[in-house]
């Protein structure tokens, strides 16, 4: 489904990714982990389409499709979606209506008609469930005073209204307490389908017992210098990656 | 001998435009006072700290032609159970008058108040800026029909009054004066609609003008709605009691060229004031509004947030004055205006201007211009939302803290005058 190759990106006259290579399978989950810095977050970004990034080699195909020549638009419009570290706040702008005009712009583009009121609803009432998402969020202006954890739990609300084909979900178990992080997991866990493929940056081990990898990948300086299966997680946990870099480093040496 | 000095452009407009208004009819005699400050003020500059970037000069050409029509408009907020007056052009329609008699609460067209309380108008009358602008000097100097409302002290007015003033199509010209009187403790609440034809052109010069009491509580709206290309002077002008209440909101929602000024004299001690506007020009347009409050007693509050974006190639101005007189302490003043600049020829000048001869004050302002919060673009775009659909939204949350403080169906009328402009729905 998602396939990276070689990638360079950098932000200025910085260089972030150097040379990353990454394939994901349809229906598959992966877990990133890695150092604060490694780029994670900058993987992110770029997959979802921002702007302030320039890819400077490499290559992304997503369903066979040059991710590249698409705009952060059109990337939600074929199914991508991300679930990001930072949510933002935007005053003024009600969670509901928010949602509906993205699902309704969506459709548009996708040339579907709009939703109708009944079945947004819903929607809203099913997916609102799944994540234990508070009545009086939904009303609210996006993300606008939400706790840590209220802005986290809205991602993966979104995530299922949305129904993307690649959810990235950028460290969305940090600030989540102990009982949230089992909700939003099986938020996530019951999503998971055969034609739905998720990729999982996270800094702990804990989320990957709920929502358990195929594969576990460690990023560090810009580049996946680390495959395995769920237990290289735990492994990590353990360890830490200086291991892992060092092993790098001789390697490369 | 002495020759025939040839008269100043200006003093040929303000003949012509008084002329014109004494044509179609005007209410009572000219104020004397504002007769003489026209012929001594100067006409506005731009060389003038008030008229910086408001150029008046164009306005020096404008000839009337049209007589007015006599013709109702359609009506506007048809919903809303209010008491309605319908001027057009500075004429009265003949709506229903309300007249509780002379102790009770009128409401009804300037003309017919003066005729039957030509003393409680008087008393009530101020000069606003009739001495101090020329443009109020020439209002005043020949005033035509607009509404009058009296609540007299103690007295509550049960449903809104609808103060509407319709410009017709041609080039004309309109003085009206609006008035309301709000005795001590008396409640009211007041809409103010000015529109006009999708041809209308010409001047608008027009005068509101409140007096509220002690105790008193007044609400207005003003929604000046006028396609065409029709010049419109604002000159509103509000004197507030001690311990009274005024809020004032104004929703520029459509206007070819608009300079309001909006002044409130806090009268006594511990008033309140609240005023907000919004402003949303396009294509060439130009918006000014131009506010001041004297904080004169101690103990006095004020809200002012005025919000509003610029499109396309037009102008907005915004100068927002705080004067805390000498003695009155303890004033909490707040000022905010907020800008948005969505197009790369669009330009807006914002000012605030803090003036404060009392020690003990509490005062914040803040203006800023600026673009579309990038974050928050690209995480609406990220939910699938084109850049166009992106943008509206931000718009409309931009609005909405001054929209959602007007009554449902005025925020409603000038969403939708708004989502039309850009494109929204
Ligand atoms: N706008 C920017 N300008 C300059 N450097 C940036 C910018 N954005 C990110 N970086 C740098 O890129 C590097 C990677 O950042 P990124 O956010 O991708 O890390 P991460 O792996 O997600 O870290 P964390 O685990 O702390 O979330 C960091 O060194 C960061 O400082
Ligand atoms: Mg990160």
């Amino acid at each position: 489904m998602l396939k990276i190759e070689n990638l360079h990106a950098r932000i200025g006259d910085t260089e972030i990714l150097k040379g990353l290579t990454l394939s994901l399978g349809t229906g598959e989950v992966h877990a990133i982990m890695g150092p604060n810095g490694s780029g994670k977050s900058t993987l992110a970004s770029i997959l979802a389409g921002r702007e302030d990034y320039e890819v400077t080699a490499g290559s992304i195909t997503f369903d066979g499709v040059d991710l590249l020549e698409l705009d952060a638009t059109e990337r939600a419009v074929a199914g991508i979606f991300l679930a990001f570290q930072y949510p933002v706040e935007i005053p003024g702008v009600s969670n509901i209506n928010f949602l509906r005009t993205a699902l309704n712009s969506i459709r548009e583009q996708r040339e579907e008609a709009p939703i109708s009121g009944k079945d947004f609803l819903a929607k809203v009432k099913a997916c609102a469930q799944l994540v234990e998402l508070d009545g009086k969020l939904r009303d609210r202006s996006v993300n606008e005073g939400f706790s840590g954890g209220e802005k986290k739990r809205n991602e993966v609300f979104q995530m299922a209204m949305l129904e993307p084909r690649l959810a990235v979900l950028d460290e969305t178990d940090s600030g989540l307490d102990i009982d949230a992080l089992r909700i939003v997991s099986h938020g996530v866990n019951s999503m998971r389908s055969a034609d739905r493929s998720f990729l999982v940056i996270t800094h702990y081990q804990r989320l990957l017992d709920h929502i358990v990898p195929d594969h576990v990948h460690v990023l560090a300086g810009g580049r996946i210098v680390h495959s395995g299966g769920k237990e290289l997680a735990l492994e990590l946990e353990e360890k830490g990656y200086d291991w892992i870099v060092d092993a790098q480093a001789t390697e490369q040496a | 001998m002495s020759e025939v000095a040839t008269p100043s452009k200006h003093a040929v407009l303000a003949t012509r435009i008084t002329d014109a208004c004494s044509a179609h009819g005007v209410v009572g005699e000219g104020n004397p006072q504002a007769i003489a400050a026209l012929e001594a003020l100067p006409y506005p500059t731009t060389r003038q700290e008030r008229w910086k970037y408001t150029r008046v000069t164009r306005l020096l050409d404008i000839a009337p032609q049209a007589t007015p029509a006599g013709t109702l408009p359609e009506p506007v907020l048809a919903g809303l159970d209010a008491h309605t007056l319908t001027f057009v052009a500075g004429q009265y329609m003949g709506d229903d008058i309300l007249d509780e008699g002379p102790e009770g609460c009128f409401v009804g067209p300037r003309s017919v108040a003066l005729e039957r309380y030509p003393q409680r108008v008087l008393e009530g009358s101020t000069d606003g800026f009739a001495t101090t602008e020329w443009f109020a000097a020439l209002q005043s100097a020949a005033p035509q029909d607009g509404g009058c409302v009296i609540v007299p002290a103690g007295h509550r007015l049960e449903r809104p009054v609808v103060l509407r003033h319709h410009m017709p199509s041609g080039i004309g010209v309109a003085q009206p004066e609006h008035l309301f009187l709000i005795g001590d403790g008396a409640t009211a609440e007041g809409i103010i609609w000015s529109d006009s034809a999708t041809d209308a052109a010409g001047l608008l010069n027009g005068a509101i003008t409140a007096k509220v009491g002690d105790m008193a509580d007044f609400s207005l709206e003003i929604v000046q709605d006028e396609p065409g290309e029709l010049h419109h002077i604002g000159h509103h002008h509000f004197t507030q009691g001690a311990n009274s209440k005024l809020t004032v909101r104004t929703a520029t929602a459509n206007a070819h060229w608009l300079r309001n000024d909006l002044h409130i004299v806090q009268d006594g001690v511990h008033a309140d004031s609240t005023f907000h506007g919004c402003y949303l020009p396009n294509g060439q347009q130009f918006v000014d509004h131009h506010t001041r409050i004297d904080h004169a007693h101690p103990d006095g509050r004020s809200n002012e947030l005025y919000k509003g974006l610029a499109a396309d190639r037009s102008t907005a101005v915004f100068n927002g004055k705080i004067m805390v007189h000498k003695d009155a302490q303890r004033i909490e003043a707040y000022q905010s205006n907020r800008n948005l600049l969505l197009g790369e020829q669009a330009a807006m000048y914002a000012k605030p201007e803090l003036e404060i001869y009392a020690d003990d004050v509490r005062c914040s302002h803040g203006c800023t211009t600026g673009q579309f919060d990038r974050e928050a673009l690209f995480y609406l775009r990220s939910r699938g939302m084109t850049e166009t659909a992106a943008h509206n939204l931000l718009v409309q949350a931009f609005l909405a803290e001054v929209l959602d403080g007007f009554r449902e169906e005025i925020r409603d009328y000038v969403h939708d005058v708004y989502a039309r402009r850009l494109g929204w729905s």
